[in-house]
């Protein structure tokens, strides 16, 4: 019980960190005012501007002291409420913003994760049960070659191939198409996501794999007569998947970033180029924002892997 | 792994090695684990393999030599320059690869050789920039942590998991919006998000370090802490350092291109990143002058692989532990 509420109490202040340090940078090293009215924010000698001024300052109680201002914001966030985009009119509200694009970028995540799961374990498998082979050498250059590959090169080069040269794919992403011929648009994207980091499953997989292969209980198995596929789909994989479940959270922050740069080059409107637009434009509570949502799922993502990790092995809890 | 999120490399293998895996090296030979059957013989083969840097090693060196020498020389070689539009009477370009111009030109027919050896000078310079930023901060305070343990320690490891639960790349544009995108930015930006998965290597090793005899010797001889941590420590921290930061370097390059990408990288002259962005930006460009993406992704590919291969190398040479302790 004490190590759960220890690793929830630091997970809530690494929350609050991280939403102190971004509301801090971008109202410290920003100027608020003028990314709200524009050039209007330096007239103060116009009545007709003042009162545009005051009325800023008043919806987005820009008088307040910044510790105020932060504890204000959260206030809100926390209830829900991502408050208005940084315009002269604040429309539309940034929840809007989110609720249009969001729902995107979780299409593009889940289904670069699923693909990189799909890969990575059979070719771990098989992997594997050909340790150190020459199959098995070349593969693990193979994987080499796949994790040093960046995204955008890896995007540019899929791009190249398979919507331009061989034209299987469309080069960009319709908004208003149905649900299926969407997903079928992002099958690039995801797997320019899902290449180098189902290398990066495989490797660990096949490692833990090897492992699990020298213990006892496989020897046992084998002994009795179960068969070599048996013994690596049945017994070996299970006990395997450990470190798998946890890379899949770690992961998940990786891909985001990843996201970021892919969302581009596919020209996806998600999450990644809102917070791109709104950070070229000093969109500040739009950037606020998806930097806390992002950082939210990333941090409740792990906690819940920690805390699966320490049901399934008691011996993470005493450490 | 998205080689774009900087850390997430290291974070897997500290993260990886919590289930108490036996350490494996490049070629996935078993190490540490109980191996009923195998013959001391075997294990000493291993080991003296294992002490060789191999083949792939030197190529990799060799790939990087000729690089970084091209670009530290760039100025001085017999290249054209980067920047002059070598337009060819009645031909539009860009132009395809020639003996006169190598890699072909982009479209404002710049020479694209030029372009890229030009564009190392900047990549490499924020890679190893950056990280040599990484090494100083994050090493300094890994080691601390590492050799205080206690309320130090917290602290520090929370500044490191602080920095790591901010998506990387979202950090580094917050900052480079904010401020002026020079050389020097860029490369402090991309070094303050290696500071975190630096910081935990040099950490761990710390703690493996710091129980071992000849530090108890030193401590019990009255040896302060600068001198321990500076005379008995830090030698043996930062040769494995060594060996993760070139693969580090690897990361923050293909760091700049993802700046790049959202146009947020170095804002004079030619950068790998920028290149491969202006030849691949238009798909009908792309269509049609594909080696203009094409020399540069493979050079930024081969550097970034032969980093990785040479970081590898060493250290599994050095036989680097990343515990999770």
């Amino acid at each position: 019980m004490k190590f759960w509420l220890s690793r929830i109490g630091g997970a809530l202040a690494l929350i609050l960190t991280v939403s102190a340090i971004t509301f801090g940078a971008m109202n410290l090293l920003g100027d608020p005012l003028f990314n709200i009215l524009g050039p209007t924010a330096g007239d103060v000698g116009n009545p007709e501007s003042l009162e545009k001024i005051n009325a800023a300052k008043e919806q987005f109680n820009l008088d307040e002291p910044l510790p105020i201002r932060w504890g204000l914001w959260l206030g809100d966030f926390v209830r829900g409420d991502f408050g208005p985009q940084f315009s002269a009119t604040g429309q539309p509200p940034v929840s809007d913003l989110i609720v249009e694009r969001l729902p995107r970028s979780i299409m593009l995540l889940v289904m670069a994760q699923t693909m990189a799961t799909l890969i990575a374990v059979p070719w771990a498998i098989w992997s594997a049960s050909k340790a150190n082979s020459v199959a098995d050498r070349t593969s693990t250059v193979f994987t080499f070659m796949m994790i040093g590959m960046p995204t955008f090169a890896l995007g540019v080069i899929l791009k190249f191939v398979f919507a331009i040269k061989l034209d299987w794919f469309p080069l960009t992403f319709t908004a208003n198409d149905p649900f299926w011929s969407r997903v079928y648009s992002m099958f690039l994207p995801a797997l320019t996501l899902a290449l180098p980091v189902g290398a990066v499953y495989q490797r660990l997989l096949r490692t833990d794999l090897i492992t699990t292969l020298q213990d006892d209980f496989i020897l046992t198995a084998r002994s009795k007569g179960v068969s070599r596929r048996n013994v690596l789909f049945k017994h070996a994989l299970r006990p395997s998947l450990f470190s798998f479940i946890t890379i899949f959270g770690v992961n998940t922050g990786a891909l985001i970033g990843g996201s970021l740069v892919v969302e581009q080059i596919f020209r996806i409107p998600g999450l990644g180029s809102a917070i791109v637009e709104a950070i070229l434009r000093e969109d500040f509570p739009v950037v606020l924002t998806i930097v806390m949502l992002v950082t939210v799922t990333f941090v409740v993502l792990n906690v819940a892997i920690d805390l699966l990790y320490s049901v399934i092995d008691p011996r993470v809890r005493a450490s | 792994m998205s080689m774009s999120e900087f850390g997430a490399e290291a974070e897997i293998e500290f993260r990886g090695t919590r289930a108490a895996s036996p350490e494996l090296d490049e070629s996935g030979e078993l190490e540490n684990a109980s191996r009923p059957g195998s013959t001391i013989d075997v294990d000493a083969d291993e080991k003296a393999a294992k002490r060789k840097l191999g083949f792939t090693f030197w190529v990799s060196a060799l790939w990087l030599v000729l690089v970084i020498g091209g670009a530290i020389l760039a100025p001085y070689l017999a290249i054209k320059s980067p920047d002059v539009n070598f337009i060819q009477p009645g031909e539009r370009p860009p132009y395809s690869p020639s003996a006169e111009h190598w890699f072909g030109t982009d479209q404002d027919a710049r020479d694209m050789f030029s372009r890229t050896l030009y564009g190392a000078r900047t990549s490499l310079t924020v890679g190893f920039a950056a990280i040599a930023f990484g090494v100083l901060v994050g090493g300094s305070l890994g080691l601390l942590a590492g050799y205080f343990r206690g309320k130090v320690d917290q602290f520090i490891s929370f500044a490191f998991l602080t920095l790591l639960s901010f998506p990387a790349l979202v950090l580094a544009i917050l900052i480079t919006v904010l401020l002026e995108r020079s050389l020097t930015t860029i490369a402090i930006v991309i070094g303050i998000l290696s500071v975190a998965p630096v910081g935990r290597v040099a950490r761990a090793t710390t703690i493996s370090f710091a129980d071992r005899e000849f530090v108890l010797a030193a401590k019990s001889l009255g040896a302060r802490h600068p001198r321990i941590i500076i005379r008995e420590l830090l030698p043996n921290v930062l040769i494995p350092m060594g060996a993760f930061s070139l693969l580090g370097v690897a990361i923050a390059i293909v760091a700049e291109g993802s700046l790049a990408f959202l146009g947020q990288s170095v804002e004079k002259g030619p950068t790998w990143g920028k290149i491969i962005l202006t030849a691949s930006q238009s798909s009908r460009d792309l269509e049609k002058y594909p080696f203009m993406a094409f020399f540069p992704i493979m050079t930024l590919f081969l550097t970034v692989l032969a980093l990785n291969f040479a970081g590898d190398r060493l250290r599994s040479y050095f036989d680097v532990k990343e515990l999770s302790l």
